[in-house]
Parts: C-alpha cells; sequence; structure tokens
C-alpha cells in the first residue's frame, strides 16, 4: 500500500502538477509559434535590397549566426566572391553588413560603430564601419614569386621549380607549394599548401616582401580527413632577414590559427622572408599558410 | 454499464493496446512518404530485396525439385552476401517480403533495370501502398506499433490506464525516434526487441513460462541489430541488485541462488535463433560470426557534430574526454519533448522514495515477495524486484555505452534509443503520480471537474510532444527541443544537423525539373536511393549522377551539398570548380539551411 499523502507533499505535489501544466501549454505554445519566427524569404530579399542600394567594393557581408550564411550567400553570392567567402581574416574590410536573427552578431561586426541599423522582419541588418587593415604585402597574392626547396642534412637542397600548377620538388610527389582552397576546422580560407617532408625542412622563401608594422601569419592543417588520419604536429619558422622572427606549432586541434608578428624594424623595407615548414610524424599532414603584412 | 465496463480491465487494456496500435501505424503511414531515403535504408532496400531474391529461387527450386541448390555456398553468398557482415536479417528479410508482398508493381516498365535482382515479369502483389518504398517501410512501422501497445502494457503494471496511454504516446511522440520509426532501418525496431526482451524478463521473475520466452525474444533481438549484445548486461546489473540481499547476507547467511531461467533460456536459444536465422553464417558460422562482432567492435568512428566539435574519433585527449562523456546525455535533454522529460524526473523521484515492497502506485501490482523460497524458475517471487532499479540500467546503461570515449557517436541519438521506451515508463509513473493529487484538489472544488482529470492531465501533457513532433517531421534529425531553441537553437549550439543524405526528398522536383539534371552531383545521396526514388517515378529516369567527392564535382553541371561539419571541404570544391559561392536553391527549415544547391555558371 502507498503511505498516505501528507498535506505537505500534497502541496507540493500540487505546485508540481501545476509547473507541468504550464510547462506543457508553454512548449505546445512554443513549437506552433516557433516557426512563424524564422526569416522568410520576403526579409531576406528586403535586406538584400537595402545593401544593394549602398554596397561598396571591398564591403564584407556576414550572417549572424554563421550557419545562416548560405541563404545570405543565396541572396547576394555575387558580391561574396571566392577570396571573401575565403578570406584570411576580416581585418581589411572597413564595412561590414551583418544580416543578424534571434538576437545573434557575427564576430566580423564586433569591431566598430554601428552606422546603420534596420529590420526586416526577422532580421536585423546592421552596418559596421572602422579603419580597415592596410595591407602592404599580401603573401597569397605573391605565391608565384615563391622560392620553394628542401633542405635535408648532409645532401644539397632539392630546387622546386614552377611547373605550370605549383612549384613541385623532385623525388617526392606530394612536396610542392599551391594556393589552393583549402578547409581548416572546417572552414574555408584559402591558402598555401606545403606538406612537410620526413627529415627535411620544406623552405618557402620571399627573397622581397615587403613589410610593415605588422606581419599576421595564419597557418592550419587542410582537409577533415587528412586530420582524421594523421596525428603529427607541424613546427612554422618564420626568418625575417635572416633573423628567426616567430615559430608556431600546429595541431589537429589549432584551427586557422593567427600569429602575429612585430616587424616595426622593417616598416616599409623590402626584406626576404622564409616560412620554415618541419614534422616529426608528416604523415597526412597538409599544412596550409597564408600571410599578410600590415601597415 | 458502458461498453468499456462491459470489457473488463484486460479487454479494455487490449483495446487500448490494438488502438495505440492502430494509431501509431496510421500517423506513421500518413507521413512517411515525405521523408528521404537516407544511405543505410537505401542499402536496405537493396539487401531486402535481394535476400527475397533467394526466397523467391528457393520456391523455383523446389517446384523444379532441386531445393538443395538453393542452399550450395555459391547459392547463399550470391544473396546474403548483400550488407554482410554488417548486420543480421530479420528486419530486412521482413522488408524484403513486405515489399514482394504489398508494392503496386510498375516493375515492368522503364525501372525494370534499377532493381537489385532480375525482374522475371509483372510481380503479383497485394497492392497495398502507392510506392515501393512504403511497402519495405512497412515491418518496421509495425515494430514502431507493437512497441507503442508493449510500452503501454509494461507501464498498466505500475499506473492506471490514462497515465500508461500517456506513457505510449509520448514513447512516440519524441522527434528523433519518430523519424527513425517510420524508415526501414534497424533502430525502431531494435528498440522494440530492447524492450521485448526487457518486457519478458520482468516478467520472467515471477514467471517461468516467461523465463523460456525471453531467451526466444533475445535470439530474435539478436537478429535485428547488434545492440543486443548489450542487453544481458543490463539485465544482469538489474538482477544482482534485485538479489544483492543473496550477496550480502539475508537471515544471517549468504547464498547463491542459481542462475535464473530467463538467463538460461538466453544462453541456449539466443545463439541457436541467431545462427539459424543468417544464412550468410550457415558456411562458417565461427568465423564469420567472429567477422561479425569485429566490425563492430573496431567500426570506425564517422564524423559527427557535438556542441560545434566535429568527433570522428576515439578521445585521447584528456580535455576532451569529459565534454564527449556528456553526449548521450545533453542529446537526450536537448531531443526529448521537455514535458515528457519533466515527468519522467517526476517518475524517478517516485521511484526513489519507494518503499521496499510496496507498489510504484496504489494501481501497480505488488512488489512484496510472493514466497519466502528462492526459485531459479522464478527469481524476483521471494523479493521486490526492484522496478527503479530496473529502469534505471535500462534508461542508463544504453546512454552509458555511448558515453564511453572509445565508442562512436556517428547515430547521434538513434544509437541509445532502447533507453526511450523506459524514459515513457517513467513520464508514465511520473504522471500517475500527480493525477491524485490535482484530483483530490478539484474534488473538493468540482466533483465532475475531478473525475475527468486523469484522461484530461494525460491529453495535456502528451499534447507538446505531438505538436513538436508533428512540426520536426520530415526532419527530426535536425530538430531540438524548447531548451535547446528548436531548429535554430540546435544549429546555434553546434548539434547535429542530420546525416546520410535524407533530406534532399524535397528538393528531386526542382532537380526533374531543371535542364542540366543529366550531369548532377548528389553528394551524400547513395546510389541505391537514388534508384528507389527512380522505381517509384519522384525522379526522373533521366537524371543523372557524376560519381563522388571532388571529381564527382568537377564533372557536374548542378550538384547538392548537405550541411553537416565535415562536409564544408566540398563547399569550397563546389567554390572552386563552379567559379561561385551563391547557391541557386537552399533548402533549409525555420531557416537553418539543411541542403544547398550549386549550379555551374550561376554568379
Amino acid at each position: 500500500m502507498q503511505p498516505p499523502v501528507s498535506p505537505a507533499a500534497s502541496r507540493l505535489g500540487l505546485v508540481v502538477a501545476a509547473a507541468i501544466a504550464v510547462l506543457a501549454l508553454v512548449e505546445t505554445g512554443n513549437a506552433l509559434i516557433a516557426p512563424s519566427r524564422a526569416p522568410k524569404d520576403a526579409d531576406w530579399e528586403a535586406a538584400a535590397r537595402e545593401i544593394r542600394a549602398s554596397f561598396r567594393p571591398g564591403d564584407l557581408i556576414v550572417a549572424a549566426p554563421a550557419w545562416a550564411d548560405p541563404l545570405m550567400r543565396l541572396h547576394l553570392g555575387d558580391l561574396v566572391p571566392l577570396a571573401v567567402a575565403a578570406r584570411f581574416d576580416d581585418a581589411r574590410f572597413g564595412r561590414v553588413w551583418e544580416i543578424g536573427q534571434r538576437g545573434a552578431h557575427a564576430p566580423e561586426a564586433a569591431r566598430g560603430t554601428v552606422a546603420l541599423e534596420r529590420r526586416f522582419g526577422a532580421l536585423t541588418l546592421r552596418r559596421v564601419e572602422r579603419p580597415p587593415a592596410v595591407i602592404v604585402y599580401d603573401f597569397l597574392e605573391h605565391w608565384k614569386e615563391l622560392v620553394l626547396t628542401r633542405q635535408q642534412a648532409g645532401r644539397p637542397d632539392v630546387k622546386c621549380p614552377w611547373n605550370g600548377v605549383h612549384f613541385q620538388c623532385a623525388d617526392i610527389s606530394f612536396n610542392f607549394a599551391e594556393l589552393l582552397t583549402v578547409e581548416v576546422d572546417t572552414a574555408i580560407h584559402r591558402g598555401l599548401l606545403a606538406q612537410p617532408v620526413e627529415k627535411a625542412t620544406v623552405v618557402m622563401d620571399y627573397p622581397a616582401a615587403t613589410l610593415g608594422r605588422d606581419l599576421v601569419v595564419a597557418t592550419g592543417l587542410h582537409d577533415v580527413w587528412q586530420r582524421k588520419a594523421g596525428k603529427g604536429i607541424v613546427n612554422l619558422r618564420v626568418v625575417i632577414g635572416g633573423t628567426p622572427a616567430a615559430a608556431v606549432t600546429v595541431t589537429n586541434d589549432s584551427g586557422w590559427q593567427l600569429t602575429h608578428v612585430d616587424t616595426s624594424a622593417y616598416e616599409g623595407r623590402v626584406v626576404d622572408v622564409r616560412f620554415e615548414v618541419t614534422s616529426p610524424a608528416p604523415y597526412q599532414r597538409h599544412f596550409v599558410l597564408a600571410a599578410e603584412a600590415r601597415r | 454499464m458502458t461498453p468499456m465496463r462491459r470489457l473488463g480491465v484486460r479487454g479494455r487494456d487490449r483495446l487500448i493496446m490494438a488502438l495505440l496500435a492502430l494509431m501509431t501505424v496510421s500517423w506513421l503511414l500518413a507521413v512517411e512518404g515525405r521523408e528521404g531515403i537516407g544511405r543505410d535504408e537505401g542499402q536496405y532496400f537493396r539487401a531486402g530485396e535481394r535476400y527475397w531474391g533467394w526466397f523467391e529461387e528457393l520456391g523455383e527450386n523446389i517446384h523444379e525439385g532441386h531445393w538443395k541448390r538453393s542452399f550450395t555456398p555459391a547459392t547463399l553468398d550470391k544473396y546474403w552476401n548483400d550488407n554482410a557482415p554488417d548486420h543480421p536479417v530479420v528486419a530486412k528479410v521482413l522488408y524484403g517480403l513486405s515489399w514482394r508482398l504489398f508494392h503496386r508493381c510498375t516493375c515492368m516498365g522503364p525501372a525494370r533495370g534499377l532493381h537489385p535482382i532480375p525482374v522475371k515479369g509483372r510481380h503479383r502483389t497485394i497492392p497495398l501502398f502507392a510506392r515501393e518504398s512504403t511497402a519495405f517501410r512497412f515491418p518496421a512501422i509495425l515494430f514502431a506499433a507493437l512497441l507503442v501497445a508493449l510500452v503501454f502494457r509494461f507501464a498498466r503494471r505500475f499506473v492506471a490506464w490514462p497515465a500508461a496511454a500517456a506513457g505510449a504516446v509520448l514513447m512516440l511522440a519524441q522527434p528523433h525516434y519518430f523519424f527513425h520509426a517510420q524508415i526501414a532501418c534497424f533502430d525502431a525496431p531494435i528498440t522494440t526487441m530492447a524492450f521485448a526482451v526487457g518486457y519478458a524478463y520482468w516478467k520472467s521473475l515471477r514467471s517461468a513460462r516467461w523465463g523460456v520466452i525471453t531467451g526466444l525474444v533475445f535470439g530474435v533481438a539478436l537478429g535485428t541489430k547488434h545492440n543486443a549484445w548489450l542487453m544481458p548486461f543490463f539485465l544482469g546489473g538489474h538482477y544482482l541488485w534485485m538479489r544483492r540481499g543473496d550477496v550480502l547476507g539475508r537471515g544471517g547467511r549468504r547464498y547463491v541462488t542459481r542462475v535464473p531461467l530467463a538467463f538460461v533460456s538466453m544462453i541456449v536459444l539466443g545463439p541457436l535463433i541467431f545462427f539459424m536465422h543468417w544464412p550468410w553464417l550457415w558456411q562458417a558460422p565461427l568465423q564469420r560470426a567472429r567477422t561479425y562482432v569485429k566490425r563492430h567492435l573496431d567500426h570506425e568512428h564517422y564524423n559527427f557534430e557535438y556542441l560545434g566539435r566535429n568527433w570522428n574519433a576515439p578521445v585521447t585527449d584528456p580535455q576532451l574526454k569529459p565534454l564527449r562523456l556528456t553526449a548521450p546525455f545533453v542529446e537526450t535533454l536537448l531531443t526529448v519533448p521537455v514535458t515528457t522529460l519533466a515527468l519522467a524526473g517526476v517518475g524517478a523521484v517516485v521511484l526513489m522514495r519507494r518503499r521496499r515492497g510496496d507498489g510504484v502506485t496504489p494501481e501497480a501490482e505488488l512488489e512484496a515477495p510472493l514466497e519466502d523460497r528462492p526459485d531459479w524458475l522464478r527469481p524476483g517471487v521471494d523479493v521486490d524486484r526492484a522496478p527503479g532499479a530496473f529502469l534505471a540500467v535500462q534508461i542508463f546503461g544504453p546512454l552509458c555505452v555511448i558515453a564511453l570515449p572509445a565508442t562512436p557517436i556517428f547515430g547521434g541519438v538513434k544509437h541509445f534509443l532502447p533507453a526511450m521506451p523506459y524514459v515513457a515508463v517513467a513520464a508514465a509513473i511520473g504522471l500517475a503520480r500527480l493525477v491524485p493529487i490535482v484530483a483530490a484538489t478539484l474534488a473538493r472544488l468540482r466533483p465532475a471537474v475531478a473525475r475527468a482529470v486523469p484522461v484530461t492531465f494525460a491529453a495535456l501533457v502528451c499534447l507538446p510532444a505531438v505538436v513538436e513532433t508533428r512540426r520536426s517531421h520530415p526532419d527530426g534529425l535536425s530538430h531540438y527541443n524548447m531548451l535547446a531553441g528548436g531548429f535554430a537553437g540546435g544549429a546555434s549550439l553546434g548539434m547535429n544537423r542530420q546525416f546520410w543524405g535524407y533530406s534532399v526528398l524535397p528538393m528531386l522536383p526542382w532537380v526533374n525539373a531543371n535542364p542540366d539534371n543529366h550531369a548532377m552531383y548528389w553528394h551524400d545521396v547513395i546510389v541505391d536511393a537514388l534508384n528507389m526514388y527512380k522505381r517509384e517515378g519522384r525522379l526522373a529516369m533521366d537524371v543523372g549522377d557524376t560519381g563522388a567527392a571532388r571529381p564527382g564535382i568537377a564533372r557536374s553541371s548542378v550538384g547538392i551539398l548537405f550541411y553537416e561539419k565535415h562536409w564544408a571541404i566540398y563547399e569550397g570544391w563546389f567554390w572552386d570548380e563552379y567559379g561561385s559561392t551563391r547557391p541557386v536553391y537552399v533548402r533549409e527549415r525555420e531557416g537553418v539551411p539543411l541542403v544547398t544547391t550549386y549550379e555551374r555558371g550561376v554568379q
């Protein structure tokens, strides 16, 4: 037999029952109403019209949350070319159009002042303005000027000439450097793919790079399947004018890692910049590099 | 006397079980056509039809007096190699049989060549279903109906019929279960079979007949999916807890009882039925059974998104292990309707506070020992059966297995669905506890209203689950509950949105109308699914398939991309190959993109 329910237990039970009844009603109402709170095509079209009316080349358009990005590109993809969609970062964009929903904001629009804010149904359009970073040298734009070599102790350096597609080193098919659209940490970027080689240093040398005050180097490991297959770390050493300036270790979990190097001493000068790539376990290490010299 | 009263308690319960089962079949059949075909289901269609081919040939061989021909190694492997060693064949054989019996044959038309076995002539069938895929899916739907009925029946051991019926509805009305319940896969059937084994075991505690039945049911479960391997551990855990007095000392002396009949039956009948049911095993039973077991013990960790990370390998990083461990618990918390979870929480409190020997509720079976002496034929006859512990191991057992860092999590909720019927039973117990309190309070105010409380309150708590499940369809995998914030909330939390390419179905009319569809890239849609869409007339026969990965995109003029975290690399390939980042069509649910279409030349 169940014990008789005490008045206190009965009161508590009643509170719980009332709470569950309210919860059931709230959950039902939410399930019925929530679908109508999603942005509609008309909201996207109206926001897109507003952006097109004032869009300037060099503007960045982003969606918040980021998972709405395909819908943003459905309506405005012609204003988001590959170089922008697969961008290094957002520093070079002085004007950022953010199409947000459900109160979300994009990290790309976190800096600057809000110059415009308008609602289009369930969407909120904001334009954020800030001084853009001035890029004095984009290492990806100049990638065909690099000199690629493979260096191994006790052996002569292996030259890696241009073969019409990329810089290819002799004897090892995967030992090359090429500008590609890459996937790092499940996000798309543009970068120089240069796989490390066992017991060797892969050197990407820019003999005449113009530097500003800040050299920003992005690194990562391309391809989700290769990250699954390989575990080894990759080391990058940045050498400026013959002097080691930075060292970066890249792992499966580093993501698209930005490293800032203070280059104030070289501001406005043309110098030799070398990127030296090594790995103690280079199996399936699809190392990717990008860099920008900023004023 | 009302008709319900004339039926008596047993008759009324049977009627309710039948109505619940009928409701389940009707609801699932009414909506399954909107749910696309995933990679796994496409393979099971193919395997089911091929297995049917063996039976068809067996019939011909018997007719010709050469029945032995069907049992040669070459003939057995010709049919039964399909989808081996991946999964045993109980469900797939039923799918193939149902297809053969119930599809509407257009098999002599242009899709004749898309069948995995030669179509020798027009099939004579009972054409119950317009689509072939519905005929394949029908047995899975019947499994779901059986589960709903069994949940009611089991819950009735503890609670009155309105609460038990609510528990049954709360089982079906879970968006992720509902998604799996209507497709020709194994996750809904094994959930049914796991519950059936648990039910039979529970009955076996006080009935020797059910001890034998437990072994039979376990054998069928082994033939349904490998989750069955875990059932003895969960049941063993409960048994040891229930009989902990034997070890701890009861009446001043310790003793060891004999292994109960249910376990003996499982050990003997389980493997026997398993080996008998799967013709692929017959040639080399032990070697092939070992291959099957190894296939699952060494299973690859497919990619799966959980809390914003892509998980695709056993977790070795000590910092990530705690996060990974939470996966099944958080997934449960964010996918089961919140009211159901709250009621299950109340039910858990009720079970924890129950005194030994008491029933779970006033309506429940008594738990007090019926006899003084232990009996291996009825091992629960002299002890309290510990229903709380039973529900706890059945709920937390499957979740804990998935929580282990070395266990793949790629199936999401589907891999621990066998816990969900017991969550529903716990919810029924919670509801049953609250109903008399509400009724007693209302009785002081409006006695007539109080009489309606059991049914009204049961209906009220079922309402959000039913509405939420209806909302989720046909994208149950993308759906998350109110705590998460629905489709959008799940996406923002970085929860898995979908897998295996089922969500393309609503896009097929667009594909059919596209003039470049002869060079179509299908991403994660398997060729077996495409064949079925074509056989059913949902995809035009001349729609092409340019193949897999980047070469497939390079050859294509139009292509689709499913949004899962690890597929980002494919989007980069589209941008490169098509020279544009602009999709031409995005299939979304409540603003959350599921599938994107790119078209070459569109800027």
